[in-house]
């Protein structure tokens, strides 16, 4: 797992990199001048899809695997 | 004149073609169809079209330009690279079917009436619900019929909808349409095929349940034959812009809860169309590029993902999270072909979903639509997450099963690698893809922004998979989907059919129906129970006939069949006598 780290620290140094090279050669958003928005944006996209999808399947759309076999007396 | 035979004629009449080929060649015979019609197609001019005349009405087999063109491409392609990851398959029906199909998806898209793309639609129908019966497991059996009725209720609200708008209007040609009851049935129809939700619980429903083949050539074409039919007929309507994001959240949300590997990637298949369905909302010519370019990446790389998935069924027979794992020593060529898919459906740099992907997300941001933007970007994520993560993570990774998987046929290794490198090649040379799409390309993939952004987006997505690893795990749930309201709502209101006595009310009513029956047999000097006695001989001997020639499942449906004999005359009668009075109207 410390490789995945590693992996995700040199790709943060060098999107910094070309993030201050290249710095006039894009910017189409608004949110595209504030720097490392897509890291932070992967990031806490990441964790809040997952959070969110695992509660919805909890309190709702997840059921047994025979849900659809089970008479319906059996409720 | 050989130039404007059908590409769908090929592809149909080889399925056909096929059946007189001796049994061990069946196989390499298929191949040789796709490739005839890819020859053909190159040699196709744009303009081409075959007129024929039935009655008064021109039917328009054939009408080429270049949106058909590329569709047609990658469909001939993608039964080609099926063809050969299916090479071990001994089953004659699968080829049959598998030719029919992709045939038929041919025929819609090259179709320039109604009425020729309606019935190229209702064969891709039959076709498709035969690789999913193909499994022949109880719940294939289950899913297929499932399927075909979804389908046919969506193939008759097509109908519906060609039915008023050729009243209305009196064209038949496949064109932008206006706004008005006649094209809102079309669009239902069309959404049906393109499953968007709610009427979308076929897809993950039903495509899991087919064969590990079958399901490659599923994932391929019907959903993007619904694209090409919106892209032609409802390109700029506005309201697919929001059902397109809200469809490609839908499917990754959904995706995360599921089990079942190939479940999972299914409801990646309504997420990626969801992009498809956005850019034809938004109309630009950027747009329907992108939504063309990303329906021909898609397509590969979700065959490529559905062929790998398949290959670990194959070798191992289970095909849920938790009950896989480890598989990294055992399969590592297999994991390597998978990942380019991943790694293309995630959209990296140097991928085909890269340069198709940005391409719609870009075309949405050049009409200010930054939510948009930001929810398409949100989807990115979770799919990498889903597919780029987690499923390899859990199969080939993980807790070990100690699963000691069989040998994977050649065939599927070869129409793998080829999937994965025409995916690089690309990813690496937009240009091949750029080159063939409808309208003309000025969209540059490769820019250090674009590069930067994305990099950055997914190393953190990885990041995040790194945090929340444990709580990843497959469980042994299903999903609740809409198709709850056709598998348990129906269950439920019988239920309460039978406390209220309504069950038992139309009884009593079907007895004082028949009655009517009864006093014509009493007339004419028959008895009621020697009639039906008579009925039952002549029914029961022509089954016997059938049952000894079809073997022995029809013995299972006899007693069904007299139980419900009446029923079934009377409603055979009731077709018949639609039928007749629709010729009857339809010649005057």
């Amino acid at each position: 797992m410390k490789r995945t780290l590693l992996v995700i620290a040199l790709v943060l140094i060098a999107s910094a990199l070309a993030d201050v090279l290249w710095r006039d050669s894009y910017g189409y958003y608004a949110w595209s001048r504030m720097p490392a928005f897509y890291a932070l944006f992967g990031l806490i996209g990441c964790v809040a899809i997952v959070l969110i999808s695992k509660w919805l399947g909890h309190i709702w759309l997840q059921k047994k695997e025979d849900y659809y076999d089970r008479s319906c007396d059996g409720e | 004149m050989a130039s404007n035979v059908p590409p769908a004629m090929i592809l149909i009449a080889g399925a056909a073609i096929l059946l007189l080929v001796p049994r061990r060649f069946r196989t390499l015979a298929y191949l040789l169809f796709p490739i005839a019609a890819f020859v053909h197609l190159l040699n196709m001019d744009v303009g081409t079209s075959l007129v024929v005349t039935v009655h008064s009405y021109d039917l328009v087999l054939l009408q080429v330009d270049r949106l058909s063109l590329a569709f047609g491409y990658i469909f001939v392609i993608i039964t080609f690279l099926g063809g050969i990851y299916s090479l071990h398959v001994k089953d004659t029906g699968q080829l049959f079917s598998s030719l029919l199909y992709a045939g038929s998806s041919l025929g819609v898209i090259f179709a320039g009436d109604l009425i020729t793309m309606f019935m190229f639609w209702e064969i891709m129908m039959v076709g498709s619900s035969w690789l999913i019966l193909s499994s022949r497991t109880v719940n294939s059996g289950r899913a297929g019929v499932r399927y075909f009725l979804v389908h046919s209720a969506g193939g008759l609200l097509l109908l519906a909808g060609i039915w008023l708008h050729f009243s209305s209007t009196g064209s038949l040609s496949v064109g932008l349409f206006e706004a008005g009851t006649a094209s809102y049935l079309i669009l239902i129809g069309f959404a049906v095929n393109a499953a968007v939700p709610p009427l979308s619980a076929w897809l993950p429903d039903a495509y899991p349940e087919a064969t590990p083949t079958g399901s490659v050539f599923l994932s391929a074409f019907t959903t993007k034959v619904a694209v090409y039919a919106l892209i032609r007929c409802f390109a700029g309507f506005e309201a697919l812009v929001w059902a397109g994001t809200a469809m490609a959240i839908y499917g990754v949300v959904f995706a995360i809860l599921q089990n079942d590997i190939r479940r999972l990637l299914s409801y990646h298949i309504i997420s990626q169309v969801g992009y498809m369905v956005t850019a034809v909302g938004i109309g630009t010519e950027m747009a329907l590029n992108g939504a063309t370019a990303h329906a021909f990446t898609h397509i590969l790389y979700k065959a490529l993902l559905f062929m790998g998935a398949g290959s670990v069924i194959y070798a191992t027979g289970r095909g849920k999270l938790t009950q896989l794992g480890g598989l990294s020593r055992a399969m590592p060529l297999t994991l390597v072909l998978y990942m380019i898919g991943a790694f293309s459906i995630s959209g990296f740099p140097l991928f085909s979903g890269f340069v198709s992907k940005s391409m719609v997300v870009y075309a949405a941001g050049t009409n200010n639509l930054e939510v948009v933007v930001l929810l398409l970007y949100l989807v990115s994520i979770a799919t990498f997450l889903s597919v780029g993560l987690k499923l390899p993570y859990f199969t080939w990774f993980g807790p070990s099963r100690s699963l000691k998987p069989a040998n994977t046929p050649t065939g599927m290794y070869v129409g793998m690698g080829l999937t994965a490198g025409l995916s690089i090649a690309i990813g690496v040379y937009p240009s091949i893809l750029y080159d063939i799409l409808p309208f003309t390309v000025e969209y540059k993939p490769y820019t250090v922004a674009k590069v930067v952004e994305t990099m950055q987006l997914l190393a953190f997505t990885g990041f995040g998979f790194w945090l929340l690893v444990p709580r990843l795990a497959g469980k042994d749930t299903i999903t609740l989907d809409t198709d709850w309201f056709y598998r348990r709502l129906p269950r439920l209101a019988y239920g309460l059919a039978v406390d209220l006595q309504i069950v038992a009310g139309f009884q009593r009513a079907h007895e004082w129906v028949m009655t009517l029956p009864r006093a014509v047999c009493d007339h004419l000097g028959y008895r009621w129970s020697q009639s039906r006695a008579i009925y039952y001989q002549v029914l029961g001997t022509v089954f016997r006939e059938v049952e000894s020639r079809w073997g022995k499942e029809y013995q299972r449906m006899l007693p069904y069949l007299k139980e419900y004999s009446g029923d079934i005359a009377l409603g055979a009668l009731i077709v018949a006598a639609s039928l007749a009075l629709f010729l009857v109207l339809a010649i005057t």
